[in-house]
């Protein structure tokens, strides 16, 4: 059983002694946990991902006898959801004391920069009323502290600061995990890993297990793959996987590892599609799905990213439509902006300017003046420019230049 | 106000002025004749139609014979797809109905003129009822619309309903000769036919394109001419893109649908709206097709609303055409 264990979770430490590197915040910390007289109840742990702040909290309060009541960023936080949580854990922290060994209860709120806009409305202002009624400590981790809605719970609390862990501490880790695994190693592909994690520890020893795990060998050969996995795969590389799919499940695999940005690969797909679907049937049933999965774009806007797994689906399907017909072909790429490119926003001010203008004067909705009185007014000032409608609808020379100009481009 | 000068534009220079000028709405002008002998009668009105059918030009004509010379004093316009939001409407509604509280002459009301307030949502709506109510010992409004029945029902009862249908094509020839006329324009019989053919009953549509047509030869407007003119200021481009999409040329027709939106601007709804228009219009497809076609061109439509790219959903419509178009028995 033991051995199903992910190495982060097997050799996460116990005790604060064996938590690596980030020595001046573990003792800030602990400083300030064993500090009963502390002036502020809240602390706020922040850095990079993979740096210990977790770690650091659990290892603590399994140290010193605390219980945790844990919340981060996979619950929802809204305003009620906090509220049920941590309101009695808080409140009722004293009773707790006298039945069990603990010594009381630690409110840990993992992640806190995660709470998002709409969803968890009103989750700061309730995590400021918490830590204002709380007679239990309030511990809080979020990875970027300078977002703005984090500013209040900044105010009240003490705030420490974790640094990626030094690449010699993360070596001697990955060489101790080693040991235990009964691994054989080469320096120069731990060290190979070290780096590469930035670091991370948690990714330098995820990765670590992803190579050697199942071999017991590793050797600097073997981290050649890390690193190309890593790196970002480029917008090309991504789309010629992705047209040779031979599966929908590889199609969505590559999707979901590939790091381009979602809608410039939403339109390059679209764009490539004629190129490589040359059946009618085929084409539209491609285009189908890509339409699905700019429907799903549409719809994830700003804030629905639980939706983004129907987008990937959808666009996934588009590749996979007939695997056996594929042939290679050259890639039109980066994505053509057709809007964009003709009509910037200067332009579009100009031609609803003209609308506006053409809408006082006609007494037509800027609307109807571009559908009705454009396409006509296009064709008058292309033969000449000077006609009268011009001072009429009190045009300037520049707008005449643009709508006779409309057509070429 | 600048006093009124003359229009260069056709379609505002021989705009009636009078009621009594209004074509081919005989029955509209009598009963609305009526209010104006008494204004103090008058109630709220709504004015549906189609485009180009003379709704404004009725409304406008009430202000002018409600309050002469100074009927841009007395008379607020605003077109509802162009104001932001209902806050503007309410704000300029307001504004408006504490500076013209002085009565004119016999008229104890201001006219609000409240253009395509079809466009307006179900709440706006309701919100502009409250308005209507509120206002109504000081202001009258003119809704116009092109379908009533996307005006909620309580705006509806609380006006008088006047429906504008298609003009008559021979209203329309004799209203494109008369300005001919007064233009020293030499248009051919032929030449009107195809005008009004294409404009559908549009009255404004028909204008735009007889003035355009009369500057592109001086003064004389032929049917070859109006075939140019119609070519390069319309959906002609629209009916070749769909064309190619039917014949199977994806490519070509996604090329014609690069060049509409870089030509003229069309964003994808229009080109779609446009779409639809035109498909009905064209030869060479049986009903049931153009019945098939259509259903396409909605679900697009739909999906327009819903997605982030339009570029997208205007190609994959064009796909979905493409697969259609293709003639039967051909290898796949």
């Amino acid at each position: 059983m033991k051995e199903d264990l992910l190495w982060v979770e097997k050799y996460r430490p116990k005790r604060i002694a064996d938590v690596v590197g980030n020595d001046e915040a573990k003792t800030a910390f602990v400083n300030w946990f064993n500090n009963a007289n502390r002036t502020k109840k809240a602390v706020l742990l922040y850095g990079p991902p993979g740096v210990g702040k977790t770690t650091l909290v659990n290892a603590a309060t399994h140290e010193f006898g605390f219980r945790v009541i844990e919340m981060n960023a996979s619950d929802t936080r809204n305003e009620k959801a906090i509220t049920r949580v941590a309101g009695p854990a808080t409140a009722f922290a004293a009773l707790d004391t006298f039945s069990t060994e603990s010594k009381g209860n630690v409110l840990f709120m993992d992640e806190v920069d995660g709470i998002a806009g709409n969803e968890d409305r009103g989750g700061v202002s309730a995590i400021l009323r918490i830590i204002e009624d709380s007679r239990i400590p309030v511990v809080m981790a979020a990875n970027d502290p300078d977002i703005e809605k984090l500013r209040p719970l900044k105010k009240v609390s003490t705030l420490i600061r974790f640094y990626q862990v030094r690449i010699p501490m993360i070596i001697s880790l990955l060489q101790k995990i080693c040991q235990k695994e009964r691994i054989k190693t080469e320096f120069e592909a731990i060290e190979r890993i070290a780096e590469n994690s930035r670091g991370d520890v948690r990714s330098a020893i995820n990765d670590l297990q992803s190579i050697a795990e199942t071999t017991k060998m590793l050797t600097l050969q073997d981290t050649e793959g890390l690193s190309a996995r890593n790196k970002d795969i480029s917008m090309d590389e991504t789309l010629r996987q992705f047209f040779s799919s031979k599966s929908l499940l590889d199609a969505s695999m590559l999707l979901s590892y590939s790091s381009v940005d979602y809608d410039e690969l939403l339109m390059s797909i679209a764009d490539n599609l004629p190129l490589r679907y040359k059946d009618p049937d085929e084409l539209a049933a491609a285009y189908n799905f890509v339409s699905r999965a700019d429907m799903f774009r549409g719809r994830i806007g700003v804030d629905n990213w639980h939706l983004l797994r129907y987008f990937f689906n959808s666009l996934a399907e588009a590749g996979a439509v007939s695997p056996k017909s594929y042939e290679p072909f050259t890639f039109i790429s980066p994505p053509i902006r057709v809007i964009t490119l003709f009509w910037t926003k200067g332009k579009r001010t100009m031609l609803d300017g003209v609308c506006t203008k053409i809408g006082q004067r006609c007494h037509v909705s800027r609307a109807t003046a571009k559908n009705d009185f454009i396409p006509f007014l296009k064709v008058l000032l292309a033969k000449n420019k000077a006609n009268n409608v011009v001072t009429w609808l009190e045009l300037l020379p520049e707008e005449v230049e643009f709508i006779s100009k409309m057509s070429r481009f | 106000m600048a006093a009124e000068e003359e229009a260069v534009m056709w379609v505002e220079k021989y705009r009636p002025k009078k009621l009594d000028e209004v074509v081919d709405l005989k029955d509209i002008v009598e009963s609305l004749k009526a209010f104006m002998r008494n204004p103090k009668t008058m109630p709220h009105l709504l004015l549906a139609g189609i485009p180009g059918t003379g709704k404004t030009t009725v409304a406008l004509c009430i202000a002018r014979e409600l309050f002469g010379q100074s009927w841009r004093t007395f008379t607020l316009e605003l077109n509802a797809s162009d104001e932001r939001g209902i806050d503007t409407v309410r704000d300029r509604v307001k504004d408006f109905s504490r500076y013209s509280r002085a009565a004119f002459g016999n008229v104890p009301f201001a006219l609000i003129i409240l253009d395509e307030s079809d466009q307006m949502t179900g709440p706006a709506q309701t919100a502009l009822r409250r308005i209507m109510e509120t206002s109504s010992r000081t202001s009258r409004f003119i809704l116009i619309c092109n379908q009533s029945g996307k005006i909620i029902e309580p705006i509806q009862s609380r006006c008088a309903i006047f429906r504008f249908s298609k003009l008559d094509k021979k209203a329309m020839i004799e209203q494109l000769c008369r300005i001919a006329g007064k233009e020293h324009v030499k248009l051919s019989p032929e030449a009107a036919e195809r005008i009004v053919d294409y404009a559908e009953g549009d009255l404004r549509h028909a204008i735009n394109a007889l003035q355009t047509a009369s500057a592109y030869k001086d003064g004389v407007v032929d049917e070859k001419t109006v075939t140019n003119v119609i070519g390069e200021a319309s959906p002609a481009q629209v009916q070749l893109m769909i064309r190619k999409a039917l014949n199977g040329e994806f490519i070509e027709a996604r090329k014609q649908m690069y060049d509409l939106i870089g030509s003229f601007g069309f964003s994808g709804n229009e080109i779609v709206r446009q779409m639809q228009r035109e498909l009905f219009k064209m030869s060479g497809l049986t009903p049931e097709q153009k019945a098939d076609l259509a259903d396409i061109v909605g679900e697009y439509d739909y999906r327009l609303t819903q997605g982030a790219n339009s570029d997208i959903q205007l190609s994959a419509l064009l796909a979905q055409f493409a697969k259609i178009g293709r003639p039967k028995g051909e290898a796949t």
